[in-house]
């Protein structure tokens, strides 16, 4: 079975990194370091490939965040639900996917399909990793704003039929949500679709992390911050 | 008749959907089904039909763009044709009103405004947000409205987060004429979309499946290949003879004095609503370069052994390879095994060099039931209509 490597020394040594097939939870207060975190366990290691969904950031933007972190764009795709409702003829490549806006759950689970297909045909990047099934990091950043536009029925319903198809494909994903937008019945909710969560919190401007779900590590509370796209904990 | 767009599912339906009907798309999650909506809202603009085009979801431009891009074909020359509700004005329906009532009122007048003003005849509806905000019985309310005249075709697109109660529901409570369900398969390749003609009113056709592929705009259906292989005298042509409706073997006497297959077998059926074609590929070395080729956008395969020769098994371990390389569902049938001294299943998978995950069916080719049995749970996998 294939691990996904978080790129946490300390994590990565003892269990080997995330699981292929699991969903992981991103739980985090505004101003938190949680997008940077969640970049940082989606950026994609050498023969990986990473695909983001984004409703609150322009595809360039998300770009740039990857390029900071000196990955090779060729791995990435971003399917951004932001830019198509200003610039309606933006037109869709195999790496760069647009949506009309994050209420448009038939056009995000479109155009997740497609670029799955696009790596599994090896369609996607012109240096393929020949690794099969192709290993593929799942960012949705973030189910905060989604739940902004579409009932959280609609959504839990919807992120069921996600979650089961990262499980599917051998894939690992992260989910955003803001713990301190919703109340807990809603996070409870979405934790059922999850393997595991890590959750973050913000204390005396330090910031820290604990991750529930993986095995053989600790779910104490961690000091962390992030060094160029690069979690270091303590 | 008003035409979906899409010839082959016009024939399936004599013809179009008669005037008047209501039509449901209905997508699963991830399935490129936006498509047929799209065929379908073009071909009655080509007809000069006035539509009403409900999207809630996205804004005229943005959806003219989509629609462009998916068919290849602009909306601008029909503009005079179509009315619009779009994002924007469900945000004004949401902000100017006090409660759901007052939401589903206020859509309701939208529509049969718009509809009476332009004499539409066809409505293009997006539900899946309408019925979020009023709910399934305020949804149909909507879909009420837009039936101005009796004449007034009503199409609708819906999102299915639910499942087959949902499509129940539109079948019962709001007596949709024609519902057609978009699928995918579930494996991650080879990956396939395909449609269910689930229900049509004036039709007494069966419920049918059909995959199909979208390329430069347009629906094209197509039709799964399953391929038989295996080592030579394992009783592969005998196989789909005896699985088709329609089949022909490419046979000449082989050295034993049997007859063996020197280019393919072919055969077709129907099954589960699914039009199935078969290929059977030749098992002597000689063929073994037409083998690849027979395997390549295959759907699925069967290995076929004979299960009183363990020493066939090393053969058939090439066939294996090839269908391993390929990514293929499969399925492999031990077949003769009415005979005496078979091997066992351990013995089988030892042979191969095979977990579990793959099943073995023990069969006599000769059988009729057998083969069925072995396509039918091929077919299935392929779909992931059972594990």
């Amino acid at each position: 079975m294939y691990n996904f490597k978080s790129g946490i020394s300390q994590i990565d040594q003892v269990t080997g990194g995330f699981e292929s097939g699991t969903n992981f939870l991103i739980l985090a207060p505004s101003m938190s370091l949680a997008e940077e975190l969640a970049f940082s366990l989606t950026k994609p290691f050498p023969g990986e490939y990473a695909i983001v969904l984004s409703t609150n950031d322009r595809a360039s933007e998300i770009v740039e965040a990857f390029k900071m972190m000196n990955i090779d764009k060729r791995y990435v795709g971003i399917i951004d639900a932001i830019t198509k409702s200003s610039i309606p003829g933006i037109t869709d490549t195999n790496r760069l996917m647009f949506v009309a806006s994050p209420t448009d759950l038939t056009g995000i689970g479109i155009k997740f399909s497609k670029m799955v297909e696009l790596i599994f045909d090896g369609e996607f990047s012109d240096g393929e990793s020949g690794l099969f099934p192709p290993p593929i990091r799942f960012c949705v950043n973030s189910i905060s704003t989604l739940l902004m536009y579409r009932k959280l029925e609609v959504l839990y319903q919807f992120l069921h039929v996600l979650t089961s198809k990262v499980k599917k494909i051998d894939g690992v994903c992260f989910y955003l949500l803001n713990n301190e937008s919703f109340d807990e019945k809603t996070i409870s909710l979405i934790k059922q679709l999850m393997n595991g969560v890590v959750e973050v919190k913000i204390d005396q401007n330090n910031q820290y992390l604990r991750i529930q779900g993986l095995k053989g590590v600790s779910s104490d509370w961690m000091k962390f911050l992030m060094q160029k796209g690069q979690v270091v904990i303590g | 008749m008003i035409s979906t767009g899409i010839n082959g599912i016009d024939e399936m339906l004599g013809g179009g959907i008669p005037k008047g009907s209501r039509v449901l798309y209905s997508l699963e999650p991830g399935v490129d089904g936006q498509i047929f909506m799209i065929s379908t809202l073009i071909s009655a603009l080509s007809k000069g039909l006035s539509c009403l085009v409900i999207i809630p979801h996205t804004t005229f431009d943005v959806f003219k763009h989509e629609a462009a891009t998916k068919r290849g074909c602009t909306l601008e020359i029909f503009n005079k044709k179509i009315a619009y509700i779009d994002a924007v004005d469900r945000d004004r329906i949401q902000k100017s009103s006090r409660n759901r009532k007052d939401i589903q009122n206020a859509w309701e007048i939208r529509v049969k405004k718009l509809c009476t003003e332009n004499a539409v005849e066809v409505v293009f509806l997006y539900l899946d947000l309408i019925y979020e905000d009023l709910g399934l019985d305020g949804a149909f309310a909507i879909v009420d409205s837009a039936k101005t005249s009796k004449k007034t075709t009503l199409i609708v697109e819906n999102l299915n987060l639910e499942g087959r109660h949902l499509i129940d529901a539109f079948l019962t409570d709001s007596k949709f004429d024609l519902i057609i369900t978009l699928n995918s398969s579930l494996h991650s390749l080879p990956r396939f979309n395909y449609f269910t003609l689930l229900h049509a009113s004036w039709s007494k056709i069966p419920s049918r499946s059909v995959p199909f592929i979208t390329t430069q705009g347009k629906v094209v259906l197509y039709i799964p290949k399953i391929v038989i292989t295996g080592p030579s005298q394992t009783g592969k042509s005998t196989f789909v003879k005896n699985a088709s409706d329609i089949g022909f073997s490419i046979d000449r006497k082989g050295t034993t004095g049997d007859p063996t297959t020197v280019a393919m077998d072919f055969g077709w059926l129907n099954w589960k609503d699914f039009d199935i074609t078969l290929y059977g590929t030749p098992g002597e070395p000689r063929f073994d370069s037409l083998v690849p080729k027979l395997l390549s956008h295959a759907m699925g395969a069967v290995l076929m052994i004979d299960a009183t020769k363990p020493q066939s098994l090393e053969r058939a371990r090439y066939h294996l390879k090839l269908m391993i390389e390929k990514h293929l569902v499969m399925i492999i049938a031990a077949n003769k095994s009415d005979l005496p001294d078979t091997m066992s299943d351990s013995e089988i998978r030892k042979g191969l060099k095979i977990d579990k995950n793959i099943p073995i069916f023990f069969i006599s080719a000769n059988r009729k039931a057998d083969v069925k049995l072995v396509l039918e749970t091929l077919v299935d996998f392929i779909v992931q209509m059972s594990p």
